[in-house]
Formats: structure tokens, sequence, C-alpha cells
């Protein structure tokens, strides 16, 4: 389990809480997490497909990119999973290629995460003008349907891993901000960070120090979500062609497969289902954050 | 006198998290006959809301009536099927509550919710319920009821949202009428108007009141008869002149001495904590069979530490209390 | 009076705002790598010396940025958003040509996602700890985390190949055409699955939320006040509770419209439905970028005509909004 402890420690160390972890916010939140039957489910399960992909590519020395055999050969034969449309090893594409979508799911969420923090946190504690120009601004990437907008950036600037993690991070942020804006906008009106300001504490260490440390529960659960929601992006990029051919990821299996699927079904089921448990293990865990954190929702449940 | 309604050793218990069933009311009697009013009155916790909801056959999905009966004209309503129960709330008894905002949707006009009691009860629609809506609100002293029937809630003040409140209850023509707490939520002033609303309509209606309330300053005029609720069992009944008079337990006592003070203009610290009487009702669970207000009463002897707490006993005609030093108490 | 002021400021909103996708195409143009005229004729190697030097003129690309701009602005306010050299035909025709489909497609889907989300989410509440609640809410989490064009694959596969009952591919058979209600049938049985496929990612959210909001609605004031009303549980539900529940699924139903057209693409690209998405997916095979551009144009009008129905459905359902009240 020590492990699977790791993602709550750092978040301990992330909002600065004192190290008695027994009776800190962030240990309460993590002995209710393991409470919730779904997070502990999600985070076994993610843990797996980890550990699959670091350890996968030692025990299984297949090249994803090689032509190990004749195109289409179906499961069970010297490819484990068959081959794909070129003979290319489709249990060897999985192992690889979750690297590639889980690195591009994470990276991606912390640009989103990023953006989405700077804007909702500039907006959400100066108001006024400042507020007003940056609504706006979110506003604006609001009316461009992400998905859209990122094959519109992927397509023009061309399909490398790095651009696409780009344009999925800076095509998904808007509701990063809004979140942390509405955060900070509350936080910003209660007492203890009243008497900050009124002690003299600079903007910076209000922002910095006393309100983004209370945004962030609700910030990390964001974070986690946005994870699975930039797999999905990848995939959906890749399946329309604009996935880094020079990379396996599940979503270019999917993509390059699919209209092969009547002749080889075992191409595309198992990359989307690598894509479906990914994302599954990752809204459980948010699930479970979010229980754990909201004590509201948790009343609920 | 044959009486309207008629509680009969009722208990409610709380079904815990682990399942064990914890009593929140315990052996409750009491009567309430035709036009007259009877108040409940104790502090929060003391289970005067969850007895109305017994009632009304609305206790939340984890509370149980354990046993006992509720006779409403003399039928048992506890063993009424759900659909002629339904068929009772709202037209034979009626409940308002305390928060007047929240009670009411806020996404339907004031209207639309009155007539609602008169399409489902009286098979009233269309011109003739809005017209019984409109004298509903006319009765209820609502000015220019033509402009507030098609008005929202979040349109109208408290005490107008209140005596809309009233004005749903009465569309039924209850025989018996809940009201609980209807005054909490709202400025003293109009406190005293909804008051003698009700005194009013009692007067017109002939409907029984059911009073809730923790304000017992407040209820000696309206109220024909007084009921002592403490950590869900009654410590002392009776007319209401002889309760105000003459209270004879000493949470009676205490909570008197609190109206006094609050007429002297001097509030207490807290609402949990009412000045003339430390500590606070003892939570569910930690409620034994001695006296529950053992913790509370300055004058506990031993005798109230050593027995469990004594049945109600008469002391006058028409007045009963639960205390082991009744004697001394009222010397 | 309110409304009239509230109506104008949308507008100007909604005209600032797609002044501002425009001026974020024509910077998209600028910023791509290569020459904007490669661009702008679209990188198929198929635009001649003529064509080239006539789309200079034409965007004035000699001239400077800002009166490039301008022109472009000018362009487009007079209905000309480029011509595509893969379909031969101007950009603005070929996109009003696939926009019905289009609107078939993510009506029928937001309908039923929206009627059964919530019918799910109504039911599941009455028993939060029942066994239908806990089908809804695995089905929900599900839905959630099953990639769409990997459903519409899968729908493929089992309706196409397994289980050849309901068409595939288009929007209607194209060997023997139908005319007048059959034509109708025909095309409702080509939208199926299309529609299916992207409606459970969202009739998963749907339900989801309706089911909290409806938990929280049935724990409200009021829902205990209808109750004391003696109402029939079916009004208590269906009328008191209900529209409370609505509101929140109304809001975040607008906010998502993008994501239903992003999902329509990948959708009509699995079921080579005739819509925009498909016609995504063709220019960015064919790097088309004057149809690219113009698509992205018209998704955000179309998002903020979903914003502007929104608002008005909300309106109807909320009297503190409606009165300016919140």
């Amino acid at each position: 389990m020590t492990t699977l402890e790791a993602p709550t420690l750092t978040i301990v160390s992330a909002i600065d809480m004192p190290a008695r972890r027994a009776t800190s916010p962030a240990g309460i939140a993590m002995r209710q997490f393991l409470k919730s039957p779904s997070g502990v489910v999600g985070l076994c399960l993610l843990a797996l497909i980890i550990v699959g992909t670091l350890v996968g590519p030692h025990l299984y020395r297949v090249d994803p990119l090689d032509l190990v055999g004749a195109p289409f050969m179906p499961p069970d034969s010297d490819a484990w999973l068959g081959t794909d449309y070129l003979g290319r090893d489709v249990l060897a594409g999985l192992i690889y290629g979750g690297r590639a979508t889980l690195a591009v799911g994470a990276v991606a969420a912390l640009i989103t995460i990023a953006i989405g923090l700077l804007i909702g946190s500039l907006s959400g504690f100066f108001g006024g003008v400042v507020d007003v120009v940056l609504v706006k601004i979110t506003e604006f990437f609001q009316i461009l349907p992400p998905l859209l907008f990122a094959m519109v950036l992927v397509t023009l600037f061309g399909s490398k891993l790095s651009t696409i993690t780009v344009a999925i991070g800076a095509v998904s942020w808007t509701s990063a901000a809004r979140l942390t804006r509405a955060e900070f906008m509350r936080l910003r009106d209660l007492d203890f960070v009243k008497a900050s300001r009124a002690a003299g504490a600079s903007d910076r260490h209000l922002m910095l120090r006393v309100l983004l440390p209370n945004a962030l529960p609700a910030v990390i659960v964001s974070a986690t979500l946005a994870i699975g929601v930039a797999i999905l992006f990848e995939g959906g990029l890749s399946f329309l062609g604009l996935g880094d051919p020079n990379v396996m990821s599940w979503g270019l299996m999917l993509g390059q497969n699919r209209n092969y699927i009547l002749d080889a079904w075992w191409a595309v089921i198992f990359p989307g289902m690598a894509i479906f448990l990914a994302v599954l293990a990752i809204s459980l865990v948010g699930d479970g954050l979010n229980d754990a954190i909201n004590p509201r929702l948790r009343r609920r449940s | 006198m044959v009486a309207l309604l008629e509680v009969d050793q009722l208990n409610v218990s709380m079904r815990s998290e682990a399942g064990r069933l914890v009593p929140v009311i315990e052996n409750l009697s009491f009567a309430v006959a035709p036009a007259q009013t009877l108040a409940l009155v104790g502090e929060s916790g003391c289970g005067k809301s969850m007895t109305a909801l017994a009632l009304m056959g609305l206790l939340p999905e984890d509370f149980v009536i354990t046993s006992g009966r509720i006779l409403l004209e003399g039928r048992d309503i506890l063993s009424l099927p759900a659909r002629d129960m339904r068929a009772l709330r709202g037209s034979a008894m009626s409940m308002i509550f305390q928060e007047p905002m929240t009670a009411l949707n806020p996404l339907f006009t004031v209207g639309d919710q009155i007539g609602e009691v008169l399409r489902w009860h009286r098979g009233l629609g269309g011109a003739a319920a809005r017209e019984q809506v409109l004298a509903l609100l006319r009765a209820v002293q609502i000015p220019a009821p033509e402009r507030r029937i098609d008005a929202y809630p979040h349109q109208l003040s408290g005490g107008m949202r209140q005596r809309v409140m009233i004005a749903m209850a009465l569309a039924g023509k209850p025989k018996l009428l809940i009201a609980d707490e209807p005054t909490t939520a709202l400025d003293v002033t109009v406190q005293a108007q909804i008051f003698d609303l009700l005194a009013q309509l009692q007067r017109e209606t002939g409907t029984a009141i059911l009073l809730i309330t923790h304000d017992l300053g407040a209820v000696g005029e309206l109220a024909n008869e007084i009921l002592v609720l403490y950590a869900g069992r009654c410590i002392e009944a009776g007319a209401s002149a002889g309760i105000v008079a003459q209270p004879r337990h000493p949470y009676t006592r205490g909570l008197l001495r609190c109206v006094a003070h609050l007429q002297l203009g001097q509030a207490p610290k807290s609402w949990t904590d009412l000045g003339e009487i430390p500590g606070m009702v003892p939570p569910l669970g930690a409620r034994g069979a001695e006296c529950a207000f053992l913790a509370r009463c300055a004058k506990a002897a031993d005798v109230c530490r050593s027995n469990p707490q004594p049945i109600l006993e008469p002391i006058a005609a028409g007045h009963a209390v639960s205390c082991w030093c009744k004697a001394a108490v009222a010397a | 009076m309110a409304l009239a002021i509230h109506l104008t400021r949308q507008i100007a909103n909604a005209a600032a705002l797609l002044l501002a996708v425009l001026v974020l195409n024509f910077c998209l143009i600028h910023l791509a790598p290569g020459d904007p005229v490669q661009v702008i004729a679209g990188e198929m190697g198929g635009a001649s010396a003529d064509v080239i030097a006539a789309l200079r003129t034409k965007y004035g690309l000699d001239h400077s940025l800002m009166e490039q701009l301008a022109i472009y602005l000018r362009n487009v306010v007079t209905g000309d958003f480029g011509y595509s050299y893969y379909f031969n035909e101007p950009v603005l025709g070929l996109v009003l040509q696939r926009l019905p489909a289009t609107l078939y497609l993510t009506s029928c889907a937001l309908v039923s996602a929206l009627v059964v989300g919530t019918f799910l989410g109504v039911v599941s509440a009455r028993r939060p700890n029942g066994l239908f609640s806990h089908t809804v809410t695995v089905f929900s989490l599900a839905g959630y985390a099953a990639p769409i064009f990997w459903t519409g694959l899968m729908l493929l596969l089992l309706f196409g190949s397994v289980w050849p009952i309901l068409p595939v591919v288009g929007m209607s058979d194209v060997v023997h055409r139908k005319q007048g209600l059959n034509y109708v049938l025909d095309v409702a049985q080509h939208l199926l699955l299309p529609s299916l496929t992207l409606a459970l990612v969202f009739i998963a959210q749907y339900s989801r939320l309706a089911r909290v909001n409806m938990i929280d609605a049935l724990s409200a004031d009021y829902v205990r006040t209808a109750r004391a009303k003696g109402l029939p549980e079916w009004v208590v539900i269906g009328k008191h509770a209900l529209r409370n529940t609505l509101i929140p699924t109304v809001t975040v139903a607008g906010h998502q419209f993008g994501n239903l057209f992003a999902g329509a693409v990948l959708v009509e690209t699995v079921f080579s439905w005739p819509g925009m998405g498909r016609l995504v997916f063709d220019s960015i095979l064919r790097r088309d970028y004057p149809t690219l551009m113009a698509v992205l144009f018209f998704s955000a009008l179309m998002v903020m005509a979903a914003n502007f129905l929104t608002d008005i459905v909300y309106r109807l359902i909320d009297p503190r909004i409606r009165m300016g009240q919140r």
C-alpha cells in the first residue's frame, strides 16, 4: 500500500501542512479517502496500469513499431493479443502506448491546471478590471468547443506529441479557471483572510500562503479529472488521424486500426478498453478525493 | 368534551447507523379538543418537531414510531394505509413550518401553491379555485391579494410568506392545525401579528391548534393548555393559566424566568444557554432512566439520582408534573 | 424593459466574441508554420501559380498585418469565408449544407440525454442506496470513461457485423432512395446509432447530476410542505422536486454544448454521418484550412446560440432570475 499512499502524501507537503498527519486536514482527508470503496478501487486500478506500463517493457521485449508478423493475426497466435493492420504487436502497443498516453494526460492536465490557477486566482483575488478582462478571456475560450479547437491547433502546428500535449492543455483550462476564481472569491471574504490582510500581509503572501492552500483541495479534484479528460482528448485527436505517428499511443492504435475493425477487432477493442479503464480509474480516484475533501458531498453518498 | 386529537403513550425512536434504536420521544400522551389550542413547549432538541411530524406521518426515514396510538376523531391514524393518510394531510390536519422562506417552493406562484390544496382535496380548479385562493389570502389579511396571488415567494416579506403558509394550511379546512414555531424566523412585531391572526382564524373556523414553540411567554394568551417537553418526555402539563402562574417543574420555572428576562430586555448569552438554566438538553442516546433534567437542575436531590424519572402526577385540577421535588419546588 | 437591456447587452457581447473568434482565426493562419498563402490554399500542392497570385491579391498579403485583418474581416462580413480547393466550393455553402445533419444529430442526442438522464437520476434518487441507484452510478461512471468513438465503434461492430439489424453508415439509404414518410423513417433509422452513441456520454453525466440534485431536493423544506399538503407523491416529485432538480442540469447542458459538438465530430466520423463533423475530418485529412477555420467559427456561433437558449430556458424555469433577483 505504500506506493498507493504516495500521491496523497504529496498533497500534505503541497499545502504546507504541519507534519502531524493524523490531525492535519490532509491526513483526515486521506483516511476518509481510504474509506471510500470507489476511490480505493480506482487507486488500485490506476496503480496496476502505471506499474504495467513501467514494468511491462522489461518483461515483454517487443518493439511496438516493429512488424513482428503478418497483418491481422488474431490473438492467441505468436502475438498474444494479435497483430494490427501492419503486423505490429498489439500487446506491445498497449504496454508502450500506455506510457505516451498517460504522460500526455498528466502533462496536459498540469498545463490546464497551471493556466486555470493563474487566471482564476488573479481574477478572483483582485476583482475589478482585472476580473472583468480575465472573465472575458475565459468566456471567449468557453465558446470554442475544446476538442475542435485542439484539432485546429494540431492540424496547423503539426502532429508532434509535444504539440498535442500543449494543445490539449491550452484549450481545456476554462473550468479550472472558473473553479479557482469562485474559490478565491469565496475565501477572500472569510474572516481569517481579512484578519491576515488587516495584519499587513502582502498580496503575494495572501495569494500563495493564505488563499491558495485553502483553494487547493477543490483544484486537486479538478486536476485529477483533467487527466482523464486529456487522455480522452488524446484518443479523440489520434482517432481523427492527428496522433503522432512516431510515438505509439493507445489513441494512435485506435485511429490507425479503426478502418480495419471488421478484419481485426482486437486491434481496436483492446486499446479502447485500455483508455476506458485508465479514465475510469482516474475518475474513481477523483470521486474518492471529492468525497474525502468535500464533506457536503460525503454526506450525500 | 370529546377530544379531536388523542395521543396515547407515543414512543418514537431514531435508528442509529449501527441499527440501534435511540429513544427520541418517550411515552408521550396528550389530547386536543376542538377549537382549543395546546402549546408544546421546550428547547430545541426536545422532540417537539418530531412529535408534529409523527402526527402528520412525515417522520424522516430513520425515525420510527415504536409504540403508541394517535387518534384523530377517534380513528387510529397510525394504522391507516399511506393513501388514506395522504388524504388526511392538508385537509383534516395541516401544518405550517418554521421557515416560510424555504418551506415555500421558490419556483411557483403563491396562488399556484395554495391552489394545489384546493385541487387535490376539494376538487376545485380554474376560476373557482382562484376565487377561493383570493378569499383565503384576504382571510389571512394579505393586502392587495389580486396582485399577491401571482407573486413568487421571493417577492414577499417574511411575515407575508408566513401568512401565505397559513392560507395554504387553512385551504383544506383542517380540524387540526399544527404550527411548528410559526414565528421564530420573523421580527418581533410580526410575531405578535401572526399570533393574533392565528387566534382570530381559530375563532372564525373553529380549528384546533397544536402550537409548537420554545417561547413560553408568547403562548400564555393563545394557548388553553400547555405541555412542557424535555428530552422527549412530558415533564409538566396543564391549563395554561395555572402553569404560567404556578410552574412546578424547575425546568418550566427556568423557561418562564428566561421570558421575564427577555421582557426586561436582558437577552440570554445564547439560545442554548438559557441564562437561568445552565447546560444543554442531553443529546439523543445520552438519556438514562433518571430525570433527564438532573444534570442541569439546581434543586436536584439524592432522590432524583437514585430513582428513575417519576410518572406525571396530578398536583391540582388540570395540572400534572413529573418531578421528585415538586413539593419542595412549590414551597 | 430590463429584458430589453439584457437582450441588447447579450447581443453586443455575442458580436464581440464572434469578432474575437475571427481575429483568432486570422492569427492562427499567420502563426502557423509556412507561408499564409499556402495555408489559405491548403497544403495539397494543387494550387497553381496563378491561383497563388490571385490569393495574394485577394487577401492583400503584401500589405501590413492590420490591413490584411481588415480585408479578412470585410470578406467574412460579406459572407466570404474563403474557397475550399479540396471540395472545389465556397466554404460558406459547404458548411451551411452540412449544418442541418449535425443539428439533427446533436439535438436528438441532447434531448434524449436530458430525458433519459433526468429520468434515471430521479428514479435512483428515490432509493439512493438501492440496487437501481448503484446500477445507475456504475453505468454513469462507465459512460463517462468510455471514449465516445470507441463506444461508436463497438456499436458499429455489434450492429454492422454481429447482429446487422440497423444501418451503420450514412444518413439515408442511397441504394434504395425513399420518398416522403418512408424517407423520414429511413433517416430516423440511420440516426439511431449515432445519436445513441453521442447521447450515452451525456446520459451518464445528467443522470449523476439529476441524482445528486434530486436527493437534495427531496430533503428540502418545500418538498416537506408539499407532502404536508397531502399531494400525491407523483406531484411532489414530478412538480415540486423535479423543477428544482432541472435548474443545474439545464445550466450544465448549456455549458456543454461545445463538448456535444466535438462529440458529434467523432461520432459523425465513425458512422459517416454527413454533417459538419465529417467535414472537419475531411478537411483535417486534406489540410483544408479555410474550411476548418469556418467550422471553428460556426461551432462558436452554435455554442453561443445554445448559451442564449439556455438563458431563456433558465428564465422560464426560475422566476428569481426572470425577475432579476439573482
